[in-house]
């Protein structure tokens, strides 16, 4: 389980990016993290990652404090951040330097199936499109099989096509071996597409403002009326959460008849 | 490694390059049409009377001081003597400015301490330390070699902090995210992140040697192609002296080169590299 407790981060120049922030986050979840710019969703994610430290507050994934970065805990950004000097096949087992090289070779070639560019394999990140990078990046992230993968805006940069693709494409690699993923996003239409539980958050200071349980039935059909009111529950949310006018106060009822549907 | 070396080498079979094997071989031809039609014009200008060629030499005379150097073994004891002199400073120089350009990238103390007198050092032209050095370190090899490092360290130091400080901090944070300790970190992302301005900075470094080997030939030398350039004024021979800067043109673009084809490998997924690697 990944426990978040009481986790804030103030900068030094004052700025409270995140304040008391908790949850219980279990094995095998999706978490999506939404919320308005400035709400410290990717503070938070970066603090799981242990790439910052909480000033005050733990993180622990099943009962190890995470002070730094972790061989369980993997990261995909939202750039691919691909390492220009390394063919497709070379970042993937980026990570997996410390295994032996026939255990690589394999799993790259793995990695490299599971996300269908067997072929490019020995291409240049340069010669990828954004959407064929960002799948390398999420090989190599989780070539090393990390229990919990968190993604920051992962797909934001791509086109609605291809985010449509990828989304999919990582609802099935979460299938396979269903790491708790921790999606920190500001579209509502892939938290709720995705998510098993959506954490809404509002900013300055960045905090916890709701929780939305996402009980719909998995596949989800993006057009399906329950999706569609679910995404309105949230819009309300994230709504509230930034002291604006509520738009569809009919919108809750709606959703919690779809919830136990 | 094995994954990524093996990668590396199978990808030439793929590059989408084969169709431009004509215009490979074209295009550096293309280049010696101009020197080319100038020497036969100048040649035959001499030949059909229009100049006496006294004191711009014909090509063949040129040829031919080359051939006269070559055959009583002059032409290889000072090729060896500035190629020694070139080799020996640019070894220190860039030794001397990878060494201190690396400290001062990675480590910012030490960039606050060093960087301010070396770049106050830099502003001194290096001919300007002939004098100094001569006295310091005699008039023979040691002064001409510690003025070529001079002019080597200078770009070395400069690329090799240049391009430590601009090492893209959110590709050394995927090194922290894979847990790198600080060496595997320094081999796996910062130095193929800073290998090509480096290369750039040999390469830079290298034309300043040939450069100062001239000037340090030319505060008394008895050998070495720069003395053969004073040698050729003092006594008129004008063939003389564009043999030598025929010579050293050649010395120089085979050592570029030289860096060139080393560090090619290694920087074959640079896109402007491959593209102007048409080597000549």
């Amino acid at each position: 389980m990944l426990l978040l407790d009481r986790v804030s981060k103030t900068y030094p120049n004052g700025v409270r990016a995140l304040e008391r922030f908790s949850a219980e986050i279990r094995i095998g979840e999706i978490v999506a993290i939404i919320g308005g710019s400035g709400c410290g969703k990717s503070t938070l994610l970066r603090a799981i990652a242990g790439l910052e430290r909480a000033t005050s507050g733990n993180v622990t994934l099943d009962g190890t404090a995470i002070l730094a970065p972790h061989a369980k805990i993997g990261l995909i950004f939202q750039e691919p951040r691909l390492l220009p000097w390394l063919t497709v096949a070379g970042n993937i087992g980026f990570g997996l330097s410390d295994h032996p090289s026939a255990v690589r070779r394999e799993a790259v070639a793995r990695g490299l199936s599971r996300v269908g560019l067997a072929d490019k394999a020995n291409a240049w990140p340069r010669e990828l499109s954004g959407g064929q990078a960002q799948r390398v990046a999420i090989a190599r992230a989780l070539a090393p099989q990390p229990e919990v993968l968190l993604l920051d805006e992962p797909f934001s940069a791509l086109d609605a096509f291809t985010r449509r693709d990828l989304q999919d494409h990582l609802l099935d690699l979460w299938a396979d071996t269903r790491p708790t993923l921790v999606l920190v996003t500001h579209d509502v239409d892939e938290a709720v597409v995705l998510a098993d539980r959506i954490f809404v958050m509002r900013p300055r200071p960045g905090r916890l403002f709701a929780e939305l349980d996402v009980n719909l039935a998995r596949p989800r059909d993006r057009n399906s009326p329950l999706v569609e009111n679910f995404k309105r529950l949230v819009l309300t949310a994230l709504d509230r959460s930034l002291d604006r006018n509520v738009p569809d106060p009919e919108a809750r009822s709606t959703v919690g008849d779809a919830m136990w549907w | 490694m094995t994954v990524e070396l093996s990668a590396l080498e199978q990808t030439d079979a793929l590059s989408p390059r084969a169709p431009g094997r004509l215009s490979r071989l074209a295009r550096p031809a293309l280049g010696l049409l101009l020197p080319v039609a100038l020497a036969i014009g100048w040649e035959l200008a001499v030949r059909l009377g229009l100049s006496n060629g006294r004191l711009v030499p014909p090509p063949s005379k040129i040829f031919a001081t080359i051939v006269e150097l070559a055959e009583s073994g002059e032409l290889v004891r000072h090729v060896a003597a500035t190629l020694g002199r070139v080799f020996a400073g640019f070894g220190l120089g860039v030794l001397a400015g990878t060494l201190l350009g690396a400290v001062s990238g990675y480590w910012s103390l030490a960039r606050r301490l060093l960087d301010p007198t070396v770049q106050a050092l830099r502003a001194i032209p290096s001919i300007a330390w002939v004098p100094l050095f001569i006295l310091w370190l005699g008039i023979f090899e040691t002064s001409k070699v510690a003025l070529i490092a001079v002019g080597v360290f200078f770009p070395v130091y400069l690329g090799v902090m240049g391009a430590i400080l601009t090492v893209d901090r959110k590709i050394v944070e995927v090194g922290r995210i894979f847990r790198l300790s600080g060496p595997v970190m320094i081999g796996r992302i910062l130095l193929p992140a800073v290998l090509p301005a480096y290369v750039v900075a040999l390469r830079v470094g290298l034309g300043l040697g040939w450069m100062f080997v001239v000037a340090a030939e030319f505060m008394g030398a008895s050998e070495g192609l720069g003395y053969l350039l004073i040698d050729g004024q003092q006594l008129g021979k004008p063939a003389q002296i564009v043999a030598a800067i025929v010579i050293f043109a050649i010395l120089g673009k085979a050592t570029d080169w030289l860096i060139e084809i080393i560090f090619a490998p290694l920087l074959r997924w640079q896109d402007a590299f491959s593209r102007q690697g048409g080597i000549a």
